[in-house]
């Protein structure tokens, strides 16, 4: 059987009301909104085939056929309205919509609080006062951005604008001017991301909003063909590849694993001495050269030498620039 | 019927019939309906689909679908879902409300967060008699997908009020412990997720680190349906939220100065403390003055943009930036 049975449960009893409400609906459009294939629709609705009401004559039994690739369905008029909000969407909604409160896109006491009291108002007395007191203990924090946020928002997201963006590559250490067809804005780890279409790249690409040092409205429209998009898993150098360096590092204290923290992928060994072993993957060594300087003498640098020769030369740099040189 | 009934059919057509009848129905004419193919002549056959629908009832309860315990005309306990209670209202949101909730519901989708699949069924709810999206700015909750897992019995026993059992390493540890956790709040503070609860281990309230849990998080099993234990009388969330990043004990905000090159300037409001003042400079840089709790996190954020910042006030800040790059090139230079 495909998925489990709450899962698949929920998606049926979803999905039946999207068919019966309009008689029929496409193939595709039912594949695309329940992220499923063909040939989970078609096991679906086979299942929805065996269900009905008594007596469970063939008249009594919900029917369906696939026509130029649209499914109609019968006798399943008693699912023609999807199922009110269950408790733990209505838990995601506030939960997701405390945290876009505190990161500054809403207002807490503008058009999405009224939404969601209509929302909360679909479940019982009893389910609101546990649904808040769990919300309350619920806390994701979203910081706000400053700078182009609102730009990116207004200008690049809603009205789907190109933007001109100069912007700063920590892992090159250089600042570059794109032209950026915004897709979406991405919270991760700590650290808001704008999603774009890069015309420079011709691919999709990541741009940390605190990097972005200035923004230009274009007035042009984005591409139309570039609007769809898939959310990344993950964000950050965790696949870096086979051309990445590979870097060893040796801690003297416990930032050691507090780095491993930050870098899922890293490795980490204790070594009988009491010292952590940090071995880590990354394509581009600059970014680390600045990165590194923190830890003083509390790291010593293994491998690669190109590394070890870059922090020297930037750390007597500095140095030099803070009289001590 | 020569095959044996899925349990998702079952289910289906318990809600089916539970929706459609016009009055409440009893176990009684469920044996001969739902669950005709099950025998139930004797007493003990009886007893096994009572105990099957008791489950299913639980399974479709647990789903929000409100599954009405009444008695009928005769006074026997009777069944049905009402209907007012099963059916999405409509939800007459404006176009602001609509707006700004498909944003909040599009939080989640995909995430790696227990919130992904919820929040895809109340988009698509949403989205039922009025499918207006177009111009709505997509903001997503990123997630390392291997913490969903973790997160979602975290959020599953916060919610049920049942105990959390995992292993745990602490930052100090060199071996993990095995702990027991009253789970009572969760939160994210610059993108690492902690559990807040009392430790059985410890015998008090503690925060943990969700990256510091080196085992499956187990959501105790027994009794379902009853809580473990309840909120101690007083619980502050907030108070204990703090508890990971203490403010330096007794210590004062310092005031601390840092120039930049021309070429990241942009980059002071990033910084780790409050603006409170800034001159250009002849080379077209620019001197910020900062307010800082925590000089430290000042001095990390300053070496990590290079040769872009520098601080030039106080010594003491400096005298920290001199120590940790003579540190580094003594261990280089070795």
């Amino acid at each position: 059987m495909a998925g489990k049975v709450p899962e698949r449960l929920n998606r049926i009893l979803l999905m039946v009301p999207f068919i019966v409400a309009n008689g029929s609906a496409t193939v595709d459009e039912l594949c695309r909104k329940f992220n499923i294939d063909r040939d989970e629709l078609v096991c679906d609705l086979d299942t929805l085939r065996m269900c009905g009401v008594p007596d469970y004559t063939p008249a009594d039994l919900i029917d369906y056929r696939i026509e130029g690739g649209r499914v109609f369905m019968t006798m399943a008029d008693y699912f023609k309205r999807p199922l009110t909000m269950t408790r733990e969407e209505g838990l995601t909604l506030l939960v997701a919509g405390h945290a876009l409160i505190r990161s500054g896109v809403f207002e807490s006491d503008g058009p999405l609080g009224t939404a969601l009291d209509k929302i909360e108002r679909l479940l019982s007395v009893e389910e609101q006062v546990e649904l808040e007191s769990v919300a309350e203990r619920i806390d994701l924090e979203m910081n706000a951005s400053t700078g182009s946020w609102m730009d990116i928002i207004e200008e690049g997201l809603e009205k789907q604008q190109r933007l001109v963006i100069d912007y700063y590559s920590y892992s090159r250490g250089e600042i570059a001017e794109r032209r950026v067809d915004p897709l979406s804005l991405l919270w991760s780890r700590g650290c808001w991301y704008l999603l774009a279409f890069c015309h420079e790249a011709c691919d999709t690409r990541l741009f940390r909003l605190d990097r972005i040092r200035s923004l230009k409205l274009t007035g042009e429209p984005v591409e139309d063909d570039v609007t769809k998009f898939e959310v990344p898993e993950l964000i950050g150098e965790y696949k870096p590849g086979r051309k990445a360096h590979k870097v060893k590092l040796r801690f003297s204290g416990r930032e050691g694993r507090r780095l491993v923290e930050e870098w899922p992928t890293a490795k980490v060994a204790d070594a009988p001495d009491g010292t952590i072993a940090v071995v880590l993957r990354t394509k581009n060594l600059v970014w680390l050269s600045n990165y590194l300087l923190r830890f003083g003498d509390r790291v010593r640098i293994e491998s690669p030498a190109e590394l070890r020769k870059m922090v020297k030369e930037k750390a007597r740099a500095l140095l030099k620039e803070y009289g001590s040189g | 019927m020569g095959r044996t009934m899925d349990k998702i059919e079952r289910l289906i057509n318990l809600t089916a019939f539970l929706l459609d009848t016009r009055k409440a129905v009893t176990f009684e004419e469920l044996t001969d309906t739902v669950y005709q193919e099950y025998p139930s002549t004797t007493v003990r056959e009886k007893n096994a689909v009572r105990k099957m629908f008791e489950r299913d009832k639980d399974e479709l309860r647990e789903m929000g679908i409100d599954l009405e315990a009444t008695s009928n005309e005769d006074g026997d306990d009777a069944y049905n879902i009402p209907r007012s209670r099963y059916y999405l209202p409509r939800l007459d949101l404006d176009t602001q409300e609509r707006v700004a909730l498909t944003m909040v519901s599009r939080l989640f989708l995909g995430s790696g967060t227990p919130f992904s699949a919820p929040a895809h069924s109340a988009l698509l709810k949403l989205a039922f008699d009025d499918d207006e999206s177009r111009g709505v700015p997509n903001v997503h909750w990123v997630e390392s997908p291997a913490d969903g897992e973790s997160l979602s019995a975290m959020v599953d026993g916060l919610t049920r009020r049942k105990l959390l059992t995992f292993s745990y390493r602490a930052l100090d540890a060199t071996e993990p412990a095995e702990r027991e956790v009253e789970p009572y709040g969760l939160f994210n503070r610059r993108g690492y997720w902690y559990l807040v609860g009392r430790c059985h281990f410890r015998g008090e309230t503690r925060c943990f680190k969700l990256d510091r849990v080196v085992s499956d998080v187990v959501v105790n099993q027994k009794k379902p349906h009853t809580a473990d234990f309840e909120l101690p009388e007083g619980f502050n969330f907030e108070e204990e939220c703090r508890w990971e990043w203490p403010l330096p004990h007794g210590a004062e905000d310092i005031e601390a100065s840092v120039t930049f090159e021309p070429r990241l300037a942009f980059i002071r409001e990033s910084g780790p403390g409050k603006v409170i003042g800034e001159r250009r400079l002849g080379d077209g840089g620019i001197e910020v003055d900062y307010e800082v709790t925590d000089p430290e996190q000042l001095v990390d954020w300053v070496l990590s943009l290079g040769a872009d910042a520098q601080i030039t006030s106080p010594p003491e800040l400096r005298e920290m930036a001199v120590e940790r790059l003579t540190g580094m090139l003594r261990g280089l230079e070795s």
